[in-house]
């Protein structure tokens, strides 16, 4: 069976097969043992040894931790890859992307409004928490929606900030686009 | 000694002087919010009492109520930890009025530091370097020329009203000066309706050293050398060492005396720090902390002491018996911050509960840390979770067992700055010694966030394969399907390993 495991910005073709398995065209040798009863898992890949851990949000939707780093993972088969292409929803999914609130705090400043054309690392929201402002930016290009909050409103873990229009091209970026 | 300490702290801080408590066999006594019923300083304590809610205002920082558990459980002295109640000079003083022992200096000497420009002063008068310039107004830029000759270029203009940048200029060569004055002047005059200047030499990207002191109840002050603290970030320390890789054993020697002039200068009583700026050999005063510092255990490892021991001796009554000609640092310390902080996210506070702990070990390791499986870490407090502490005979040792402890570390629920400082240890000017506190500017792409490809692979595949046994574990339940019925795909790429072999 052939995959599509989306991870932030790229997505990583892996094919599983009984003579083996192929990562981005590569043939590797990966075996992947579990530490029983435990979200441990030991993954050797060419060789080279990882210890990840996993843990199973949703359908397809795995978090990853590894090398000190927590990956999402969205995992898609070829099946239902052509599904969601045929349907236009587009790897991360549909409805227009929205910059959440990372932590509760109290909104500082608001630097766009709505109809601005944004960049990757373009500020958007000011957040102060733990006494610290915290500036808020663009992780990928997009048009500004709606901007739901004001400068002196406090906002709630994932509360949604700012909405963007959805982009034109969905297979472009995945949900952490 | 004491029979009881409270540790007026939390998180690591709280843990590591419970730590010495137990150890000394002195009853520790930790205080917490309603938010840190869980902590680990409350678990390793003899006794705990809450003080308050979870905001600091409404508890750590209560010194009323924190005075009052004191009494109520017979404790002798305080312990300040760092940050809260560490350098308020009110609070040391109503432990002393209570009856009390505050493990640290007298409020007299904390005030005294406490005041930036009145220690900036009396360092001057004590001899010990500060940056050369002057505090008082220039006349006009011939004026400033001359004075900017004698102290050396490149100099500083800065607004006396001053703040923010405005009315600053940094002039490196004496044909610039008058231009420079008159931009800076009317840009000061703009700003904040006062256009006097004043001028200072101008250190481009120094290294912040520092000396660690100790001073006991009858004049002696020994210093234990220097720490380098120059990774910083918005002036938050992010790794630190000892020692320093450019200091000689003359530089140590000198700051080392030059730091003991200002400690006797305010009669330092306990543990305490004077950080100076560095560059091209030369070091300029900066500030004294009263208290003990996050960053003390590089100092401990290389000294073989206990600082926190040491601290407990003075404020008890007895004299440092150790002499300065006798201490030596041996081998190479390396301490890095673990902060609850994404640092692809601009350093991001992260919130979440840990779930998942495993602390590195191992020859050379130590971890000072606050935090336990389960543990909420919230936003009411500062975002270090602990901090991981390598010790070994050479610095190029150091880093190497740094970068095997982080590869060990794993802490899950909230993200963390590990990736950054695995980084760091990799990256070049870093191995060389080549810092200075422009260090994070000068390498934006440790924070780049861009996932490593066999990283990156290695999570796919996984992802790949759990799914698939997911999946085929569902297929169980549903008729036949390609023949492939309850192959579960860790195996099956157990299979492709086993066949190559």
């Amino acid at each position: 069976m052939r995959y599509f495991v989306t991870i932030g910005t790229r997505v990583l073709e892996v094919e599983l097969g009984p003579q083996g398995v192929r990562v981005e065209g590569e043939d590797v040798v990966a075996d992947l043992a579990e530490m029983d009863g435990t979200e441990v898992r030991a993954l050797l890949l060419g060789g080279k040894s990882h210890r990840i851990l996993v843990g199973r949000e949703g359908p397809g939707d795995w978090s990853l931790y590894l090398s000190g780093r927590r990956l999402q993972a969205r995992v898609l088969d070829e099946r239902r890859q052509a599904i969601q292409k045929l349907t236009g929803m587009g790897l991360g999914g549909g409805g227009p992307k929205a910059l959440r609130a990372p932590m509760p705090g109290l909104v500082i400043k608001v630097e766009v409004k709505e109809g601005d054309q944004v960049v990757p690392g373009q500020g958007l929201v000011i957040v102060e928490a733990m006494k610290m402002e915290n500036e808020l930016r663009a992780e990928g290009e997009g048009r500004v929606g709606r901007v739901l909050v004001a400068a002196g409103q406090t906002v709630e873990k994932d509360q949604v900030l700012v909405e963007f229009e959805a982009p034109e091209d969905h297979t472009e970026k995945g949900p952490e686009g | 000694m004491f029979e009881s300490v409270l540790v007026a702290n939390r998180g690591e801080i709280a843990v590591r002087v419970i730590r010495a408590c137990r150890e000394m066999g002195i009853r520790s006594i930790a205080i917490f919010s309603e938010a840190d019923r869980r902590a680990l300083h409350v678990l390793e304590a003899d006794e705990a009492y809450c003080v308050g809610p979870p905001p600091s205002s409404e508890s750590y920082l209560r010194w009323d109520r924190i005075l009052e558990v004191a009494r109520g459980a017979g404790a002798d002295a305080i312990h300040p930890g760092y940050g809260f109640l560490a350098e308020r000079a009110h609070f040391s003083k109503a432990v002393q009025e209570a009856g009390l022992v505050f493990v640290g200096p007298s409020p007299e000497t904390i005030a005294a530091m406490g005041d930036k420009t009145e220690a900036r002063r009396r360092m001057q008068r004590a001899g010990v370097p500060i940056v050369p310039g002057t505090t008082d107004p220039l006349a006009d830029p011939q004026g400033a020329g001359e004075l900017a000759r004698e102290i050396g270029f490149p100099v500083l203009l800065k607004a006396s009203a001053g703040g923010g940048g405005k009315g600053m200029r940094v002039v490196e060569k004496p044909g610039d000066i008058t231009r420079a004055f008159e931009a800076a002047s009317r840009e000061a005059q703009a700003a904040f309706g006062d256009g006097s200047l004043y001028l200072e030499r101008f250190l481009d990207a120094p290294r912040h050293i520092e000396i660690q002191v100790m001073g006991d109840q009858f004049g002696n002050v020994l210093h234990f050398g220097e720490r380098e603290c120059s990774i910083q970030r918005r002036h938050q320390k992010l790794i630190e060492e000892a020692p320093s890789p450019v200091i000689t054993p003359e530089l140590r020697k000198a700051m080392g005396a030059a730091a003991v002039r200002a400690a006797e200068a305010v009669s330092y009583l306990g543990a305490g720090t004077v950080e100076f700026l560095f560059k091209d050999g030369e070091f300029f005063f900066l500030e004294m902390n009263t208290r003990l510092q996050v960053e003390h255990p590089v100092t401990e490892l290389v000294y073989g002491i206990d600082l926190v021991e040491l601290q407990f001796r003075v404020a008890a009554g007895e004299a440092l018996t150790l002499e300065q000609d006798s201490l030596r640092a041996l081998g190479h310390a390396v301490e890095c911050r673990i902060t609850a902080e994404d640092p692809y996210r601009g350093f991001l506070p992260s919130t979440g509960r840990i779930d998942y702990l495993r602390l590195p070990a191992g020859p050379g390791v130590r971890w000072d840390g606050g935090i336990i499986s389960g543990f909420e870490v919230g936003l009411n407090y500062d975002p270090l979770l602990g901090k991981l502490i390598v010790h070994a005979p050479s610095r190029t040792a150091a880093l190497r067992r740094m970068v095997r402890a982080l590869d060990e570390m794993v802490i899950r629920g909230v993200e963390t700055c590990v990736p950054f400082h695995r980084r760091v240890m990799d990256e070049e000017d870093f191995q060389r010694g080549s810092v200075s506190i422009r260090y994070l500017e000068d390498h934006p792409d440790l924070m780049d966030g861009e996932e490593d490809e066999s990283i990156l692979r290695a999570a796919a595949v996984a992802a790949a394969l759990v799914e698939e046994e997911e999946q085929g574990r569902l297929r169980l339940d549903l008729a036949p399907q390609d023949g492939r019925v309850g192959f579960s795909a860790w195996r099956l790429g157990g299979r492709a390993f086993m066949g190559r072999r």
